[in-house]
């Protein structure tokens, strides 16, 4: 909330540059998004008179004026505006002026010397009403008598600080410049002066015989009130409300509206006026709406209404949507003659939904969700009439409506001193909260000088328990007082979960193989996942989606690491990053079964490599390796998801569990991800890794005998995996198999076609013998019948 | 005999003098003292000298022979020495050379210092739990004393994925499982990704990381708070920098505090980064609201804690320098290999 310094100076004294003040506030729990001031947006602008304003010669549209702008002679500026003449006031840009569009200087306009520029309201940045005629065409016109020279930010009442205050969801009161100027009296130890609330009533009759209000839903509308002024003049408002709200932020309008946005600012209580006579049968009903009622608000939008909504009407259709927006029909115009004002209370909760349903957002709902005291309405609309006294610009009728039905009651709360003490750390004197306490106008008493007394004011609706009480006496005691202490008590062991040290060290194991971490957002976008190509019913074609996603691209939970880890790589390789090993450990999300469970959150890894040097067995090695970290020997088996090369691709497994997946991307998933080349992926599922880590059992005792190794090459089908041969030699001479290794694979003319060769080295031994050539020969023999299962013949 | 056995001395010693590599010794002693060898043809050839002169004569030869030998090996030693140090002069290589192979790669500077915020945190004793990313309304804002549509929640700008399943908006929600699921004393941190619904720029991202600190205990102060943290701060990032306390509003603490540090770039002086105050905003804090231990389930007149949240990347950003958020999900490998 913006607030004009001044204005705030009309009830506490603050004695203190704006910076100092607003770090005062700051450090006791007003926040300040910063200090500005009014008029910054340009300089060097005075007051200019126009002495004499010939045609250019040159041109059809310009004109050479002589401008006095308070120096010795008047200068010469070149001007097009329509509406310049000889004998008028205007706002002259001088050389060197810096306006937002640019820094004025001297030159020649078709051959013509210009001194500067005369200025429209658009060129300073100033909008139309705060100063009369600055939206009229043409540059501004000052109708005052003021000096040339001038600067012509104090014409405007420019040049006050502004604070702009961000207040915290718990002190709605503070959003108003009372509030404010009551928090910056407890804060500056001044004194909080608020005027004197007083009505002349100059107007005839009662308000009912005016008008009718029936209030038909006392929750959602706990208090209204409203009066009628007659005789209104529609006109400026003077200059000083122009000022403070032009310092707030709000544009001036009329003397009735500027009315209602000053008293909004000043109290916090939203308000509407109506033009009484617009409002068929000067009658307002506050009721909920019909379901499916049509309502055109103010800013022309048509909304369908439902019964949770709360709306103004006359006695047949809804008019306005209460404390959110008004109707077309009662606005306030320039003949508007008669005024009806309302300051109400409406439930903050009910005001939010709709608010959210018709997607509106004003200052006035904003405000009712944060919640406005009912219980000072009929001083803010009362304050209201007071300027259009102050104003002249119509009478106050005499009698006012009020509906409140369910005064709010007292809240007091009682506090034990000692208990505050210990929660916040700080021992400070029982009879210093008093004083607190009683500053931030909550009336206090301290009981046998331990307990405090607090009655709480209506408009600290925050305030209900004990604790809250401890924070008002800590901020205003100051948080500096804190002491740094670290807490006694039972010695706690501190731990981290399993899952996360898992993690950890697939990390740290990954990392040692050279691979990069990156980190991808959770959603994205169901077009990626399609990308992938999957079947119809694969599972991962189901997501979880988010009901208001920033865009379509971050709209579904992940149900796999693979698309965002592409579009990591494609991005890469457009920036020139041609080489890459990447990795990302994150979770995937699973959708329940049943509808209102949690997604299954699956920790998973998914890594990648790309560029020079890089095959399949570069990524299948990096899995192989990371396996073997915890102890686990995984079976391979040529297969995959589609989105793998068909003939590059693998499952790791352990007793039939699938662990692992890798393979060259598929190049029409890879054109879709916008990659050219070929990329490895590999996916791990860590929580299924995890479970299978070996614990360490203690290690074999150094082999006593020799051991004696035997080669064997076959020729077998091209199609058979050389890996899988091994495996079958390891089961069939397990019993003595201390190692195999695949040392040569050949293919030639002579094998045929379709055919390689395989070689072994194979070494057996015996922890308790020396094996004998029969054992030997058996167990070779073993093997050659397990590669034969292949169709593998011995090397001749 | 003499005289040969003499010239056969001088010779030879001449010979070994000169010899230039330990294959051109060999050759020598093998010419001389090898069965073939010419002194070894002189001691043969003893039997012809008459009795009496044998023994003289073999002494002679003996003599020679050691001096010979002894020349020999001394010589042999000489050369072995300098062919080793040509040997290891020849074998020198460019130790500059890159080696090949790949370096080690890195981990997201994110993570390099949550690692490291959880290594502080676990030696004071926090036992680290995580919790649910897609979590229900119930724990990320009921149980925290945010009632559905109090306009605390806008403070949070929330992904919704049904009525009451929302992704997380802070690590807060695990806070309210732990509390509902245990008894004092309580000491953990909640690390983990969060998500709020706002458009990513230089200094938000609509996922990024908190950790959540929680400690419930009796007598448990605000003092306690501040000592954890001034703790955490000179642990993070060095000795010197202090946190400072201002007042806040968080509705599951009261009191509420935003906690600033030092700013580690001019330790205090102002500077660009912190924008002259010497301070930077880095987390909120404060002692838990007794009303939401009560909903927890915890004997607010018994046990007091405090609890804080901090941004694991705005605590990476100042701690490395980084100067754009956006540079940790662009996965540049650019950025990521400067962490190596």
């Amino acid at each position: 909330m913006k607030v004009p310094m001044k204005w705030l100076k009309e009830y506490v004294d603050i004695n203190m540059p704006a910076e100092e003040y607003a770090s005062r506030m700051v450090m006791t729990g007003t926040a300040v998004e910063g200090v500005d001031k009014t008029g910054e947006q340009f300089d060097k602008v005075v007051v200019g008179y126009v002495v004499s304003c010939v045609d250019h010669p040159n041109s059809d549209h310009l004109h050479i004026c002589m401008v006095d702008v308070g120096e010795a002679e008047p200068i010469q500026i070149i001007c097009g505006a329509p509406n310049v003449h000889a004998g008028m006031r205007v706002a002259a840009a001088l050389d060197g002026a810096q306006l937002p569009g640019g820094k004025i200087k001297k030159g020649k306009m078709r051959g013509e010397v210009s001194m500067g520029m005369l200025c429209s309201g658009p060129e300073l940045d100033v909008p139309a009403g705060l100063y009369p005629h600055i939206g009229d065409e043409g540059i501004i016109e000052i109708f005052e008598d003021v000096a040339p020279g001038t600067d012509v930010k104090e014409v405007f009442g420019l040049g006050d600080d502004v604070i702009d205050f961000e207040i915290l969801a718990n002190r709605p009161d503070c959003l108003s410049v009372w509030g404010l100027a009551r928090e910056s009296s407890a804060v500056l130890e001044e004194h909080f002066v608020m005027p004197e609330i007083a009505v002349e009533e100059t107007g005839k009759g009662t308000f009912d015989d005016y008008a009718k209000v029936e209030v038909l839903d006392d929750q959602t509308c706990p208090r209204y009130c409203a009066r009628v002024i007659t005789d209104v003049k529609i006109g400026p408002s003077p200059k000083w409300m122009r000022e403070y709200l032009y310092g707030a932020g709000v544009r001036p309008i009329n003397n009735i509206v500027d009315i209602t946005n000053f008293v909004m600012l000043e109290t916090g209580h939203p308000m509407h006026a109506f033009d009484l006579s617009k409002v068929k049968d000067q009658t307002i009903v506050v009721r909920r709406a019909r379901p499916g009622e049509h309502l055109t608000t103010l800013d022309g939008k048509e909304h369908v209404l439902d019964e949770s909504m709360l709306v103004i009407a006359d006695r047949e259709n809804a008019t306005g949507l209460a404390g959110i927006m008004g109707g077309e029909e009662s606005e306030i115009v320039d003949d508007t003659a008669s005024v009806l004002f309302e300051c109400a209370a409406f439930e903050r909760a009910n005001n939010r939904v709709t608010a959210r349903k018709l997607g509106i957002r004003t200052e006035s709902s904003g405000r009712f969700e944060k919640g406005v005291c009912p219980e000072t309405a009929m001083e803010a609309l009362d304050r209201a009439c007071m300027l259009v006294n102050m104003l002249e610009c119509g009478n106050v009728v005499p009698g006012a409506f009020d509906h409140y039905p369910n005064p709010a009651q007292p809240v007091e709360i009682d506090a034990e001193v000692g208990r505050i003490c210990r929660r916040i750390g700080v021992d400070v004197p029982a009879e210093t909260m008093e004083d607190i306490l009683n500053r931030l106008y909550i009336d206090t008493t301290l009981v046998d000088g331990k307990l405090l007394h607090c009655e709480i004011p209506a408009f600290r609706q925050d305030m209900e328990t004990e604790a809250d009480v401890s924070e008002e006496v800590l901020r205003m005691y100051g948080y500096d007082h804190i002491p740094s202490t670290l807490m006694n008590g039972v010695t706690m062991a501190g731990r981290r979960d399993p899952r996360t040290v898992f993690a950890d060290r697939v990390k740290a194991a990954l990392v040692g193989m050279g691979m990069f971490e990156v980190l991808n957002y959770s959603f994205i976008s169901p077009r990626w996942i399609d990308s992938l190509g999957l079947d119809a019913d694969d599972p991962r074609r189901s997501a979880v989606t988010l009901r208001n996603p920033l865009g379509e691209d971050t709209s579904v939970m992940r149900t796999s690491l693979v698309p965002s880890m592409l579009n990591t790589v494609a991005a890469n390789l457009n920036r020139g990053n041609a080489d890459g090993r990447l990795f990302e450990l994150s979770k995937v999300f699973v959708p329940a079964e049943k509808a209102g469970d949690l997604p299954e959150e699956k920790r998973v890894l998914c890594l990648s490599a790309f560029g020079e040097g890089v095959d399949f067995y570069t990524v299948k090695n990096i899995v192989v390796a990371l396996l073997a970290k915890f102890g686990v020997t995984a079976q391979i088996e040529a297969a995959g998801d589609g989105y793998y090369h068909p003939g590059r691709k693998a499952v790791l497994s352990v007793d039939g569990n699938k662990l692992a997946a890798m393979g060259e991307i598929h190049p029409d998933v890879a054109e879709k991800f916008d990659i050219k080349g070929r990329v490895y992926v590999a996916e791990v599922d860590l929580d299924a890794l995890m479970p299978l880590e070996k614990d360490f059992y203690g290690v074999k005792p150094l082999p006593k005998f020799p051991s004696v190794s035997r080669d064997i090459a076959v020729v077998v089908d091209e199609k058979v995996g050389a890996g899988t041969m091994m495996d079958a030699i390891r089961k069939a001479a397990a019993k003595t198999l201390e190692d195999v290794k695949l040392f040569d694979i050949y293919r030639g003319e002579k094998l045929g076609k379709d055919k390689k060769s395989v070689a072994y080295a194979i070494t057996l031994r015996a922890p308790d013998r020396t094996l004998t050539d029969e054992e030997i020969n058996a167990t070779m023999d073993k093997v050659l019948k397990a590669l034969k299962e292949f169709g593998a013949e011995l090397r001749a | 005999m003499e005289k040969m056995l003499r010239e056969i001395r001088e010779r030879v010693m001449r010979n070994i003098d000169e010899a230039r590599a330990s294959s051109a010794l060999e050759q020598i002693r093998v010419g001389v003292l090898g069965k073939k060898g010419e002194l070894t043809g002189l001691l043969r050839g003893m039997g012809k000298l008459p009795p009496e002169e044998r023994p003289k004569m073999g002494q002679l030869v003996n003599d020679v022979r050691a001096a010979l030998e002894a020349r020999l090996e001394e010589r042999a030693k000489e050369l072995a020495e300098k062919e080793k140090a040509a040997r290891l002069e020849a074998e020198a290589i460019d130790v500059t050379l890159p080696g090949p192979g790949r370096s080690a790669g890195s981990l997201h500077p994110m993570n390099i210092a949550l690692q490291k915020m959880v290594e502080i945190f676990v030696g004071m004793g926090y036992e680290v739990v995580e919790g649910p990313e897609v979590e229900y309304d119930h724990y990320n804002f009921e149980l925290l004393n945010l009632p559905k549509n109090h306009p605390a929640r806008d403070a949070q700008d929330t992904f919704y994925v049904d009525d009451n399943i929302v992704l997380r908006t802070h690590t807060s929600p695990v806070q309210a499982r732990i509390m509902t699921t245990r008894k004092p004393p309580i000491r953990v941190i909640c690390p983990g990704r969060v998500y709020r619904a706002d458009e990513a720029d230089a200094t938000h991202s609509p996922v990024f990381h908190q950790m959540e600190g929680l400690v419930i205990d009796e007598n448990i102060t605000m003092g306690d708070l501040k000592g954890t943290l001034d703790e955490f701060a000179r642990q993070m990032y060095g000795e010197g920098i202090r946190t400072r306390f201002r007042p806040s509003f968080f509705p599951f603490t009261e009191p509420s505090a935003e906690v600033d540090l030092t700013c580690a770039n001019c330790r205090g002086e102002g500077c660009r980064m912190c924008k002259g105050t010497g301070w930077i905003e880095v987390l909120g804090a404060g002692m838990v609201n007794p009303k939401v231990l009560e909903m927890c389930g915890i004997d607010s007149r018994k046990y007091s804690g405090f609890a804080f949240g901090m941004g694991v990347e705005r605590i990476s950003l100042l701690k490395y320098n980084i100067p754009n958020l956006r540079y940790l999900y662009e996965n540049d490998l650019r950025f990521l290999t400067q962490y190596r």
